[in-house]
């Protein structure tokens, strides 16, 4: 048996599909979170359900809703459970109206029944059920009370008619197209038809045009709000007749919202919690814990590389698996610490509701930048990983503000990133190394910000959409779900370490031990890497200031997962001559020894805005929709990574050497000042244009 | 009147939708937005937009622009 799960967003649909399946999909506290379907089998049952994304209506405006109208009508499902959220009962109705419409069964589940009592809510299921004329059950999907009841259910069969909810006018009209109509969902298809429906619209006839053009005058609008208003005036009868509710009381959300969405303490309050964020997994958690780990990997290394000794392996064997893969592995997985914490705090942003609060605080910034406050959520996401920060653009309705936020999202230092800010931070900065990364999630902040105000004005025709979206109350996060969102994200990470961080590491190893006529031990300036580094190195030059294959090379690697660059490093500087300590990656004899500052800064710079790892420009291209958008997107990426390095380095090597002088200062004042009026001007071209104005379609 | 000129804590009911934009109007409907319901003004945006309005026991946030095609007659608390 097919099942599929439709709900609102946010009504805790992925909650209880987790449990029916045992299966661990992500779940948080703001719309929008499930954006594909799922399938699972339930517990104990040959059923199979599908996990829909959180939709309002099935109208044809959305992708999430187009996807669960597909399912509908492809897969055929024979039950679908109905997933209501019991506190704003009339709301999540309308979308049962309009799954009445189905030839299927539809089983409503009131979710968040544990809730009602708090808020002086008393719902009459019994009554319920026979004004719907589908089966009622009270669950609670997070207390995982009352859902056995309707798997049970589902083998039953339905036994209640359906309501008819409209006025007799319409009802009318409704038979009358389908009867014409073959095919599954009749009545559904025939009220779409009546609307107009643009996925129908070749489906449309004179007849129909006739029937509409009649009915419209008795209602003085059209036939889309004629319906509309009449199921939500079937709902308000039905929520009469079995609803009791106690008059509003203040909530604590509104309590919370007043500190948090006040006038002057929102924007500050923000900075501070997002500045606790990275402070405390980079900073408090990073330096002490990183050394630590590299520490006992030495250690670890050594204590490996003597017993291999006694026990006779050759020294090849010896030098690929405390080089290589010790070496390799170990660089990464010394991260660990500061990871959990990262992802621990965006975790809990997600799931206490917090972030529809950010979305909602910055979308007129985001409007000026061509994005909607929606934007926002992709970002933060995208500081744990780009992957679901990509996916997560899904959220945004307007296509332009989509593909742009996609686009920008991999400019955020993600936590594969951070190894490499904190290495080089760490070893160049020494005591400011908080600072210094800190500073580069400001540098990130500032490009995106002008990126986005270019791209918005060449690229896409900045057409401001609206916002629309609910609010959700604050949720006190379930520890469960936190600790094990946080786990999976740290396996997959060990995962990656343990599976392309590792062959790559022996695939560097091998590059770094052979020349290219397949001599072993060769100096590493010879072998088969530093050859193929040495022939494009020049690229780096303008941001090192000197050749370095060694750094060439790391930062390629890159694409294939960030953190590789860390474990590329750290194999090279392992196998490199005259390294006297461990594996001191910089130490005096490999081949990072020149790197200044100035150089650190702008190689740390070139890393975090180039082409993402491949698995974010796979998610790139899904999202941009072609692969000739998603080559633009990477090649915009990396020419703007490579210029920023370049800038970086030539200014600061200046500073390095003293030479920067006051003629220096007065060329770069003078290029910001001209960059600053013409982006002055632009704007205040547009505020006296639409900018005021309503909507109107002129613009696009 | 219209919805977008509404203070903090004030009542409302929908007269009728102006609003031109096909996807943006049936979006509104969908969320409930229909004639003759009763809205209230929750919280505005620090900056002054979007809105979060109350309606049918939960919130929607609304862009100003949008809320400026929305005609509304008062209602007295």
């Amino acid at each position: 048996m097919k099942v599929g799960l439709v709900g609102n967003q946010n009504s805790g649909k992925t909650t209880l599909f987790n449990y029916l399946t045992g299966m661990n999909a992500k779940i948080g506290n703001w719309p929008g979170v499930t954006i594909e379907k799922k399938t699972g089998m339930i517990k104990g049952t040959k059923h199979e359900i599908t996990d829909l994304p959180g939709i309002y209506s099935l109208s044809p405006y959305s992708i999430e809703e187009d996807i669960s109208r597909k399912f509908v009508f492809d897969e055929k499902p024979d039950v679908i459970i109905n997933i209501v959220d019991a506190t704003s009962l009339e709301r999540s109705l309308y979308l049962t109206t309009q799954l009445m419409e189905l030839d299927c069964k539809v089983i409503i589940a009131l979710n968040m029944a544990d809730l009602l009592e708090k808020k002086g809510i008393e719902i009459n299921v019994q009554k319920l059920e026979e004004r719907l004329g589908t089966k009622v059950f009270k669950i609670s999907a997070l207390k995982e009370t009352g859902i056995d009841e309707i798997v049970k259910e589902l083998d039953n069969k339905e036994d209640l008619i359906r309501a008819k909810i409209f006025d007799s006018k319409i009802e009318d009209a409704i038979a009358r197209v389908s009867m014409d109509l073959s095919g599954l969902h009749k009545r559904f298809v025939a009220i779409k038809l009546l609307e107009l429906d643009t996925r129908f619209a070749d489906k449309n006839t004179k007849e129909l045009d006739e029937l509409r053009g009649e009915l419209g005058k008795n209602y003085d609008t059209d036939l889309e709000e004629i319906i509309a208003t009449e199921r939500y005036a079937f709902i308000e009868d039905t929520k009469k007749e079995c609803v009791k509710e106690k008059e509003n009381v203040v909530t604590f959300s509104d309590k919370l919202d007043k500190v948090l969405l006040n006038k002057w303490i929102a924007f500050p309050v923000f900075v501070l919690i997002m500045f606790l964020v990275y402070y405390l997994s980079v900073g408090v958690v990073g330096s002490s814990t990183v050394d630590w780990v590299a520490d006992n990997m030495d250690a670890f290394g050594g204590w490996v590389g003597t017993s291999l000794e006694n026990a006779g392996a050759s020294e090849w064997v010896n030098s690929l698996v405390v080089d290589g893969i010790i070496a390799g592995v170990g660089a990464v997985l010394g991260f660990i610490p500061q990871l959990i914490i990262l992802f621990l705090c965006i975790s809990l942003l997600e799931t206490t509701g917090y972030m529809s609060r950010i979305a909602l605080l910055f979308d007129k910034l985001f409007r000026k930048l061509g994005m909607s406050g929606k934007s926002l959520i992709p970002f933060i996401v995208g500081s744990g990983c780009s992957v679901p920060g990509i996916m997560g653009t899904r959220i945004i309705e307007n296509q332009d503000e989509r593909e742009m936020t996609s686009i920008l999202v991999p400019f955020i230092p993600c936590s594969a990133k951070l190894p490499i800010i904190s290495l080089f931070a760490g070893y160049f900065f020494g005591e400011h190394s908080g600072i210094a990364s800190a500073s580069l999630y400001f540098f990130a902040i500032i490009v995106i910000i002008i990126s986005a105000f270019i791209l918005s004005r060449t690229k896409f025709k900045h057409v401001s959409s609206s916002y629309i979206s609910e609010l959700p109350e604050y949720k006190v996060p379930s520890i469960k779900y936190v600790a094990k969102d946080v786990f999976d994200k740290v396996i997959a990470f060990i995962k990656r370490a343990g599976s392309i961080i590792l062959i790559c590491s022996i695939a560097i190893w091998f590059l770094l031990s052979f020349s290219f006529k397949m001599e072993y031990g060769v100096d590493i300036e010879n072998s088969m890497l530093a050859s193929i580094g040495k022939t494009i190195s020049w690229v780096f030059y303008p941001m090192l200031g000197q050749n370095n294959w060694g750094a060439t090379v790391s930062a390629i690697q890159g694409l294939v997962a960030k953190e590789q660059v860390v474990s590329s490093m750290a194999v090279i500087a392992g196998l490199a001559e005259d390294v006297e300590e461990g594996s001191q990656i910089f130490a005096e004899g490999t081949p990072f020894a020149g790197i200044t500052v100035a150089s650190a800064y702008a190689f740390m710079v070139f890393n975090l805005f180039s082409a993402p790892c491949f698995g974010a420009i796979g998610a790139m291209k899904r999202e941009l929709g072609s692969t000739k958008k998603m080559l633009k997107a990477v090649l915009f990426q990396t020419a703007c990574a490579w210029i920023l390095a370049t800038i970086v380095y030539q200014i600061g090597s200046r500073i390095e050497n003293g030479t920067f002088n006051i003629a220096n200062i007065l060329v770069i004042g003078v290029i910001a000042i001209v960059i600053i009026c013409i982006c002055i001007s632009k704007l205040k071209k547009k505020k006296d244009g639409c900018s005021n104005c309503p909507y109107c379609d002129n613009c696009k | 009147m219209v919805l977008s000129e509404l203070k903090v804590g004030q009542k409302a009911r929908i007269v009728r939708l102006n609003i031109q934009n096909k996807e943006i109007r049936r979006h509104l409907l969908d969320m409930g937005l229909t004639r003759g319901v009763e809205v209230k003004v929750k919280k505005i945006a620090p900056v002054g937009d979007p809105i979060d309005i109350e309606l049918r026991d939960y919130e929607l946030c609304i862009s100003k622009s949008d809320l400026r095609q929305v005609e509304v007659e008062v209602v007295k608390s």
